[in-house]
């Protein structure tokens, strides 16, 4: 029957090329057996219309022909968990590797603003070249296990050993009544601490980013920043950096939803230590004139008040900062106590 | 409302189809305790009330010899050359642990059945 040899040869073109003969001699078989019994049911040859809609019915080749093709997927269900935690991690350490290999490489030279840009337009395409390999070594992986399932162990299987150590807290439970932090935004914290960063790196030779247009009037003024702001500056770099390495930290172990109230803590009053350096400056100085000597009698009196309204300012943030922490640390204490005491 | 009843009816299918999946397995290595071919062997299940598509069922034979469940050989009959299937000793084996799981699963599916019957 000529329809049905036009039928087998468009399934063939679809079928794997090592089995292609040996499937198509099967089903001819097959069908021209249900074809005989078809016709000495009616006792005469199908018509042209019959034989068509017998055909039809049989569905597309390609149809027909799909099943018998190896099923192989990019990555399988079965490593697919351990692909998208790996996934995770490798992104993460791309990314906090990156970040501080930049931020490293800002800071031994004067950062300048192409150099920025470029660092933060890079990200991506390192972001991508890293889960290209992810993907590709468990593509690998995914077709080793599939080739040889045999030989291979189970690269996931309930036996796998795990901690109950690693199991998340219970949410509000363990978060003072507060929902926990999604992964989000923990991703979140750790970009916007980074561009954070690098702002605060490029303010001393870009002094518009923290002022505006207001930055180009302060060459004409007789003012100019103290010493003390060297090492402000600097403390206060430190402490976003110590931050930013806590949230990445967090984020690659996968505990940024387990509550560290000393580290916390710790970070508020790391966070006093440039409030504490302003404060403590000579003669309160964080404002001097340019040319003392001829400046002093006429912008002396104002450079005092200005002085004077920093100290003040900077004391008053420096007790509201230390009030806080205090509060928060005495409410923290008082919730363990309270949680000792309902558990006895 | 033609929207939902549609994806109502894709769930269906996808679950029926989930659901079939084991049991024609079942169904083929019972039939096959005795050497058949694939369009022999169509019929018997169709006879038996399970029909099933050539594009599922003769796939289905070559994954299952793969499997090494299934033997098969190349004969004439009736001036023709078919593929003749039976199991194998591991087929049977195999067939048999099966066999007991599903009849494990039905009586589970029955009396939980009955048991919500009776709480309605």
């Amino acid at each position: 029957m000529e329809l049905l040899d036009r039928y087998l040869e468009a399934v063939r073109k679809h079928l794997p090329w090592q089995r292609q003969d040996d499937i198509i001699a099967e089903l001819r078989a097959n069908l021209e057996a249900q074809l005989e019994e078809k016709e000495a049911a009616l006792g005469r040859p199908l018509t042209k219309a019959e034989a068509e809609a017998w055909i039809k019915q049989l569905g597309s080749p390609m149809h027909m022909a799909a099943p018998y093709q190896p099923q192989q997927y990019l990555i399988g269900p079965a490593i697919f968990p351990i692909y998208r935690n790996v996934m995770k991690i490798a992104l993460t350490w791309t990314a906090a590797v990156y970040c501080v290999a930049n931020a490293v490489a800002l800071l031994t030279k004067t950062p300048q603003m192409i150099d920025v840009v470029h660092a933060i337009a890079n990200l991506p395409f390192v972001l991508l070249t890293t889960a290209a390999w992810v993907t590709l070594v468990f593509a690998a992986i995914e077709f080793a296990v599939a080739h040889q399932a045999l030989k291979l162990p189970a690269v996931c299987s309930p036996s796998v050993a795990w901690s109950l150590a690693s199991l998340p807290p219970l949410g509000t439970q363990a978060n003072g009544g507060k929902r926990p932090k999604s992964f989000a935004v923990a991703v979140a914290e750790v970009i916007f601490g980074f561009i954070f960063l690098v702002w605060l790196l490029l303010v001393p030779g870009h002094p518009y980013l923290l002022m505006g247009p207001g930055a180009f009037l302060i060459d004409a003024l007789p003012y100019q920043l103290a010493p003390v702001w060297i090492p402000v500056f600097w403390c206060a770099v430190a402490v976003n950096v110590l931050q930013l390495g806590w949230h990445m930290e967090n984020l690659i172990r996968g505990t940024w939803q387990k509550p560290q109230p000393i580290l916390h803590y710790a970070a508020k009053a790391i966070g006093l230590i440039p409030l504490v350096l302003l404060l403590t400056a000579p003669d309160h100085a964080a404002i001097l004139l340019k040319h003392p000597a001829l400046d002093q009698a006429r912008y002396g009196a104002t450079l005092f008040t200005i002085n004077t309204s920093i100290h003040w300012s900077v004391a008053i943030i420096c007790a509201i900062v230390t009030i806080q922490l205090l509060w928060d640390i005495a409410q923290s204490i008082l919730n363990a106590n309270r949680k000792r005491a309902a558990a006895m | 409302m033609g929207y939902s009843m549609t994806l109502t009816e894709n769930l269906f299918e996808n679950l029926r189809l989930e659901l079939r999946r084991g049991c024609l397995t079942l169904a083929v290595l019972a039939q096959l305790r005795v050497e058949r071919y694939g369009y022999t062997l169509r019929k018997a299940l169709a006879d038996d009330g399970l029909v099933i598509d050539e594009s599922t069922l003769y796939p289905l034979l070559r994954r299952l010899e793969a499997q090494g469940l299934l033997a098969s050989e190349w004969r004439e009959e009736e001036k023709r050359n078919k593929r003749f299937y039976r199991l194998t000793p591991d087929g049977e084996l195999i067939f048999m642990q099966l066999l007991a799981e599903w009849h494990a699963i039905n009586a589970s599916v029955t009396a939980s059945l009955q048991t919500t019957n009776n709480n309605l």
